[in-house]
């Protein structure tokens, strides 16, 4: 069992005291992590911020229930992986026209060193978008929030083993991606 | 053949430093003098530090909490809407049905009593067609009924 957070602690007694001040520290110190892990996993920002609201709008409705055996966080970021699956089973088509490898290859001369910053985010985003989303999403809780295998496992409800072998896919799948949209860009 | 399946079971672990020490020497040494695995490793390192580099979304600090302060006040809105108007608008749906009903039971009514109507004929009319007068309908003559 984790220890649960102090603060966040004090936060969850608050609101359920009946103030609502404590639900929206909650929300103002969560509100971006939750964003990225959306961000990350579908690629588009209008949806993104829906989606964080929707995953908050849960966390007040259930607060109440939440008996803190996990660490909030734990329990915020399973909220919102099952929102943002939830959504892309609800769009399919959820890969952003936007960013195309023409549209990556477009003022690249080949070398690496010679994309822009927006060049790499935009083949970033592509290639991250054709990891498998099981994958993927255990790579973004580990690259982008920085959680532990352990943890992760508690958010995905799967085993330590399952997380190391997702990460490791999805890093070698992004590799190949990544490595494929260089030599189509040289 | 056989250290490289084990040291690349152990490179995200190496990579995220989430590996015992043991584990840890044994992938160094294997890397030092293992080119294939070399690759492998600088490559998915590259992919790992272009993840930790990616941008990063923000959101101004309330605003957030400001959609979901509207949020929240309209859903309380919705539960809370003074009753009189909820029973109102239960009524009313309940109740569309109650004046169709009564027209459709006038109409039946005012069909049924136009039929009686011409089907009748006055005391005087019976007279006059000269037909024999059974009991009945001297009876009915004394009770008052139709004729």
């Amino acid at each position: 069992m984790e220890k649960p957070n102090n603060e966040d602690s004090l936060f969850i007694e608050r609101f359920l005291g009946g103030e609502t001040g404590g639900f929206e520290e909650l929300v103002r110190k969560y509100q971006d992590r939750v964003l990225n892990i959306v961000y990350s996993l579908i690629g588009k920002d209008r949806e993104c911020e829906d989606i964080a609201q929707e995953v908050f709008l849960k966390v007040y409705h259930n607060l109440g229930s939440f008996r803190q055996r996990s660490q909030f966080s734990t329990w915020l970021y399973r909220i919102a992986v099952n929102a943002t699956y939830d959504f892309l089973r609800r769009r399919r088509n959820f890969l952003d026209e936007e960013v195309s490898p023409e549209n990556i290859a477009a003022g690249s001369d080949g070398p690496r060193e010679a994309l822009s910053k927006r060049e790499k985010e935009a083949a970033l985003k592509t290639a991250l978008a054709a990891v498998p989303l099981e994958y993927r999403t255990a790579l973004v809780l580990k690259d982008i929030e920085g959680l532990s295998y352990a943890q992760i496992a508690q958010v995905l409800g799967c085993r330590m083993g399952t997380v190391e072998s997702r990460i490791y896919r999805a890093r070698q799948i992004l590799k190949e991606k990544l490595l494929k949209g260089r030599e189509e860009a040289a | 053949m056989k250290d490289c399946a084990k040291a690349k079971k152990f490179l995200s672990r190496y990579i995220d430093g989430q590996i015992s020490d043991k584990e840890s020497l044994f992938v160094k040494a294997h890397l030092s003098h293992c080119l294939l695995c070399s690759k492998e490793y600088f490559g998915l390192l590259e992919v790992k530090q272009l993840m930790s580099a990616k941008e990063r979304k923000s959101l101004p600090p309330d605003y957030l909490v400001f959609r979901l302060r509207q949020e929240i006040s309209g859903q309380r809105q919705a539960q809370e809407r003074p009753s009189w108007i909820a029973v109102a608008g239960d009524l009313s749906r309940r109740l569309i049905p109650v004046p169709a009903a009564v027209v459709a039971l006038s109409l039946v009514f005012m069909t049924f009593s136009l039929k009686q109507q011409a089907g009748r004929y006055s005391l005087d009319e019976h007279i006059l067609s000269g037909s024999g007068t059974t009991t009945e309908m001297a009876a009915k003559v004394i009770l008052g009924a139709e004729y």
